[in-house]
């Protein structure tokens, strides 16, 4: 700690690193980071962490609650569904489903948005003013409701669901980087690359781009907890991953079979939902707290 | 200028303020008094829409349990002492000693109901009747292709070919003319589907060109008339005031359409059911002080039906494997929660025709891999299983039954899609058409007549109907069918049973699964005596308190 | 004002005309024939699917299709049911009215509950109150509906037995459908239990509409907190500070005014994001509106009710959003005027 203030004057942080230190100043921030990586972890190493395979039955204990009731059984810690399988191998499957396939959704999305969005940028007059319109529609038409149109489409199916959201998703980085790259180039920085004699490619790689990515990733974290909610809202609805599978949406319509006789089943993936997001979110609020911060100062 | 008209919405505000506020009060006053309309109302949360409001054209317990009892009443009927035949809108009834003739004495007390769409001007008599069984029989009859012209039940009985005429003898007395004897004949006229129907009403339809309101504003003599349907919502009935037996105890009967299971006992236990249809039969619900279970023997079957036209399932060997592979064991302790037996065959324990040394598919991984690889797919195959999306007394929760399944397939390599995603009368509508390759599905017996666990599904005759969802047809297992029907000495038609029973067990068109007892849950203030151990609901001795 | 109204009927006008296009193109996207999806006729017998021919005009070109399936939806035609196969426009007549009505009440709640929140986290920023308010908001923002709407259930109508779980209305009332908006229908009714069937409607809606407020409350909370914080650091607010009036006379007189007007903006793009709740609640309150039936249809394949249903909401929701607009520009003179380019 102590070299860090030796140096702190000789060298100025990077913007990275600026954003960090104020970002880790929050205790909140932290533990909603923390449990992000916590998710990550888990998504990448469930297969090799849990205690059950998650499709297996165990016929001789069906419906077992969670360990710390009275008919509890600790080797099945979070309890057992109607057929027997172990609750928490399935949450742990389930990260990888409902967290791992939001997190590549998000990216997949993010690429081609992005991609979009700063070769829209670029195009003016009724071309622009006809993106704009479109861009609008498409924004107000309510996300759920058009992944659950293009699941239509397509048919049910995990993959199916991916691609809905993926394609719903993708407006929202349009129309974030398409404002944020126009508001760059309207910089005097630009301007003073320009002259220099850079092509508009250049220009967006080299100077707009270092400049909004900060934007965009913090709108990636909101299209994350959007992708979540949306894959296990379609999972709940019967339209998303197919029946074994683990994904937390549709435990929890399973679950809610039994939601009275075993209220656990309904309870537990819920939580594991409303804990993903939260996660998701904190991480949010602390980078776009960071960068006004830095902004400020 | 701005001043003002920015503070209007604030003015606004605080009406509203109140207005949530006074919302909020009133709703606070719900719960205590419901006052005497739901005191004298009993609303049954059913798992499904009817098809139709004439059982005649169904085979649906879903539109069975919403309409028979309710509406109409039969010639003869079970009692429910001990399940004999009893007398109904017949008072008595005649058979001659070669079984051939058959004459009934109709009561002359009964009338129809009387609706805003229909006012009778006379009581029940023999037209009525000839009317109600015309209309199936004679495809000649104005009313027989109203509704599409189909009379499942009647047609998978051979009725229209064992039936030779009906005749008026006076306007009470009616007579059946067989065209051969028949051991099941008046069971199946006891049963749900054998209604009567007005043909006053029919005559006042003909006249306005309306036929086809006949099954969908039905009138009928039954102890509840007909108000409102609301497809998938709910079904108004009011009390028939001239009911021939005693009235009815309340006003009005609402059937609540939920299909969902939870949300079943979810409104039951938030008071919003009276009687709740099928519900999940596990002890939480027996320790509830306000609720009780109930459960009567019925006589039913669930199976995983194959539809032998289509390959895979064209192979006998391929559903020989499926069979043996099926843990049925598992299924009643996750599905019943054990209180189901496991199916041997098609017909119950308590059957007469029951046949201990018929002892079905036992559960082995070896056998079947065996004959998997005998058939052809060494390597296993790919199948659609159609769950049926409601439930039943056969089978409570059928996409879990599937997903069980899909479990103990997978060891043999069969890799099982669930489809389970259909509304019931959509599914209905596609089996018939045989768009699946395999179902979940059952059979629940009309009455207590062997023949009907056996002439309904998997005849010839049924095969047309679609009521014989594995499309099968087998002349040899037919003609058992037919000798046993021709006797009514029980040992030997017993022994015709058995063989063919030893057809389906080495056939396997259908892998009977489990007999489970049908079960349902109230409120302890709804008395009455609600199920029989044949057929639908019946909610003409309901009382509230 | 007359120039701000063409504005936004032009863009009305043009995101219809985009809405209308996408829903035209689903019936090409989707499975099967365009012809039965776009007429829902699925039994239609070689005569009638020729007529269907001539009235869709499937022979011609696209662009003909396209005026064809306009003008049937100017007639208030939009095929038939392919589940059911009635109207789909007499269906969604009986069931658009109760989702206007679980949103509306659920947009007054989220406002009425989420708008002072916000101003109180505000006036007290970054302390106790701030944070705490902060807080639920965001656990109220990141809480998946249809789990929320479940625990409600088992909490409110299991448990406690306070509020009914299911429907609009006990079903022992009859109460004969009007225009839809049950309140209104009770009121309008001659049943001699009317008074019992209001409370009854009353406690009927009380979850479902808590449940769909949830999510765009603490969209209010933020929103609130946000624009009265711009508003106190105004000039106008600091000028009343220096002249002496109280804090009481400041928040109430000056801030709030002006930090509503921003939030009344935002009304119109949140109605969205609340319809979608308020489907998914449908669907676990079975509340009998037009989201459960577009999910029912999807459940059916019934490419015709998913159509219908898409155009039907999203029109919904633009016609609430153009409404916030003017009640904004009503109250607002500024934005009347500059509103060139993007608003």
């Amino acid at each position: 700690m102590a070299r860090h203030k030796i140096y702190q004057e000789e060298e100025f942080p990077s913007p990275f690193i600026q954003l960090w230190l104020i970002f880790r100043q929050s205790p909140v921030v932290m533990i909603g980071f923390g449990s992000f990586l916590f998710l990550t972890v888990l998504a990448v190493f469930s297969p090799l962490l849990t205690p059950y395979s998650p499709v297996e039955s165990h016929l001789n204990s069906l419906l077992l609650p969670p360990a710390w009731d009275d008919a509890g059984d600790i080797s099945y810690l979070l309890g057992t569904d109607n057929l027997g399988r172990d609750m928490l191998s399935r949450l742990m499957h389930g990260t990888s489903l409902t967290f791992g396939l939001s997190f590549i959704v998000v990216i997949i999305s993010l690429v081609i948005g992005v991609i979009i969005g700063s070769l829209s940028a670029l195009t003016k007059g009724i071309k622009s003013s006809f993106l704009n319109h479109f861009l609008d529609v498409i924004l107000s038409i309510p996300s759920l409701l058009l992944a659950i149109v293009i699941v239509a489409i397509l048919g049910p199916g995990l993959d199916n669901t991916l691609w809905a959201i993926v394609m719903v998703l993708i407006p929202q980085f349009v129309h974030i980087t398409r404002n944020a790259v126009k508001e760059e180039l309207t910089k005097d920085y630009v301007l003073a690359s320009r002259l220099d004699g850079a092509g508009s490619l250049r220009i967006l790689s080299y100077s707009v781009f270092p400049n909004i990515i900060e934007k965009i990733v913090s709108q990636a974290t909101l299209a994350q907890s959007a992708a979540i909610l949306d894959i296990a809202a379609l999972g709940f609805l019967g339209l998303g991953a197919p029946i074994p599978l683990p994904e937390w949406g549709a435990m929890l319509s399973n679950g809610i079979d039994l939601f009275y006789i075993a209220p656990w089943t309904v309870y537990l993936p819920g939580l594991a939902i409303l804990f993903a997001v939260v996660a998701t979110n904190l991480v949010g609020e602390g980078m776009r707290h960071a960068i006004r911060q830095r902004k400020e100062s | 200028m701005m001043k003002s008209k920015v503070s209007r919405p604030l003015i606004q505000m605080k009406q509203f303020y109140m207005l949530s506020v006074l919302l909020l009060l009133l709703s606070g006053c719900y719960g205590d008094d419901k006052g005497s309309l739901s005191a004298n109302s009993v609303i049954y949360c059913a798992e499904g829409s009817p098809e139709s409001f004439n059982p005649q054209t169904v085979t649906s317990g879903t539109t069975i349990d919403a309409v028979s009892y309710q509406l109409y009443d039969r010639l003869i009927s079970f009692q429910t002492e001990d399940n004999e035949i009893g007398p109904s809108l017949a008072k008595s009834w005649h058979v001659t000693r070669d079984g051939k003739m058959i004459t009934f004495y109709l009561r002359k007390d009964v009338s129809f109901h009387q609706t805003d769409y229909f006012t009778p001007t006379r009581p029940l008599n023999a037209d009525d009747v000839l009317f109600s069984f015309n209309r199936l029989l004679d495809p000649a009859h104005g009313f027989h292709h109203v509704s599409g012209g189909k009379y499942p039940f009647f047609q998978s009985v051979g009725f229209s070919s064992l039936v030779e005429d009906i005749e008026k003898i006076n306007d009470y007395t009616v007579r059946f003319k067989l065209s051969r004897a028949d051991s099941s004949f008046l069971a199946n006229l006891a049963t749900d589907f054998a209604v009567i129907l007005s043909a006053e009403y029919a005559q006042q339809l003909a006249a306005a060109g309306n036929h086809q309101k006949i099954d969908l504003q039905p009138i009928g003599t039954g102890p509840y008339k007909f108000k409102e349907y609301r497809v998938g919502s709910l079904i108004r009935y009011y009390r028939h005031e001239n009911y021939w037996r005693d009235q009815v105890a309340i006003e009005q009967l609402v059937y609540d359409i939920t299909p969902s299971k939870t949300a079943r006992l979810t409104k039951l236990l938030a008071n919003e059911c009276d009687v709740i249809a099928y519900p999940v039969a596990h002890e939480k619900i027996t320790e509830h002080p306000n609720l009780t279970l109930e459960a009567v023997t019925s006589f039913n079957v669930s199976y995983l039906g194959f539809n032998t036209q289509k390959p895979p399932f064209d192979n006998k060997l391929v559903r020989q494997a499926i069979a043996y592979a099926i843990n049925k064991q598992a299924i009643i302790e996750a599905i019943y929660f054990g209180h189901a037996e496991v199916a041997k065959s098609l017909l119950p324990g308590s059957s007469w025709a029951h046949d201990e040394s018929i002892s079905g598919h036992g559960f082995s991984i070896d056998k079947a891999k065996a004959l998997l690889a005998q058939a052809g797919y060494p390597d296993g195959l790919t199948m659609d299983i159609w769950a049926l999306p409601v439930q039943r007394a056969y089978n409570p929760n059928a996409l879990t039954t599937a997903k069980l399944i899909q479990a103990d397939l997978q060891q043999i390599g069969v890799t099982v899609n669930i489809v389970s995603n259909y509304e019931w009368s959509t599914f209905s509508r596609l089996l018939a058409r045989g768009e699946h390759q395999a179902v979940l599905l059952g059979w629940s017996a009309d009455h207590p007549d062997p023949d009907n666990f056996f002439t309904p599904i998997l005849s010839c005759a049924s095969m047309n109907t679609g009521n014989n969802r594995a499309f099968w047809c087998d002349p040899a297992f037919d003609d058992f069918l037919y000798q046993s029907l021709q006797t009514t000495n029980t040992r030997e038609r017993k022994k015709h049973y058995a063989q063919a029973l030893r057809i389906l067990s080495e056939e396997v068109p259908l892998l009977p699964i489990a007999h489970s007892r049908r079960y349902q849950a109230r409120h302890k203030n709804v008395q009455g005596e609600l199920l029989h151990p044949f057929g639908g609901i019946d909610f003409s001795g309901v009382s509230k308190n | 004002m007359l120039v701000f109204i063409i504005r936004r009927l032009n863009l009305f006008f043009f995101t219809m005309l985009l809405l209308t296009l996408l829903t035209f193109s689903l019936s090409f996207l989707f499975p099967g024939d365009p012809l039965v999806n776009l007429s829902g006729q699925i039994n239609a017998t070689p005569q009638q699917l020729e007529q269907l021919k001539l009235a869709y005009k499937s022979d011609q070109g696209i662009m003909q299709q396209y005026f064809a399936y306009l003008s049937h939806l100017a007639e208030g035609d939009l095929g038939l049911s392919m589940a059911s196969q009635t109207q789909i426009t007499s269906e969604i007549i009986n069931l658009l009215p109760a989702t206007i009505e679980l949103s509306l009440i659920a947009l007054m709640l989220a406002m009425f509950v989420g708008i002072p929140l916000g101003f109180i986290a505000a006036v007290n920023h970054r302390k106790t109150a701030d944070n705490i308010i902060l807080s639920v908001a965001m656990l109220g923002y990141s809480v998946p509906v249809f789990w929320l709407g479940l625990v409600a259930i088992l909490v409110f109508s299991i448990q406690l037995g306070w509020f009914p779980s299911a429907g609009q209305l006990s079903l022992v009332y009859e109460i004969e459908h009007v225009t839809g908006i049950q309140f209104i229908d009770i009121l309008l009714s001659d049943s001699v239990y009317k008074w019992q069937a209001f409370r009854d409607a009353s406690a009927h809606i009380v979850l479902p509409a808590c449940v769909v407020a949830t999510a765009p409350a603490t969209i209010f909370i933020r929103l609130a907190r946000s624009s009265m914080l711009a508003v106190l650091e105004t000039h106008y607010i600091k000028a009343a500070r220096a002249k002496g009036l109280t804090f009481r006379q400041i928040i109430f007189r000056h801030a709030v005014r002006n930090s509503l007007l921003q939030i009344i903006r935002h009304i119109g793009l949140q109605f969205a994001n609340l319809v979608t709740i308020a489907m998914i609640t449908e669907v676990i309150f079975s509340w009998p509106g037009i989201g459960r039936w577009l999910i029912e249809s999807i459940y059916q394949r019934d490419y015709t009710g998913i159509q219908s249903g898409l155009l039907v909401l999203s029109t919904f929701i633009f016609i609430v959003h153009i409404v916030t607009d003017f009640i904004y520009a009503a109250l607002n003179p500024l934005a009347r005027e500059h509103n060139h380019g993007t608003s």
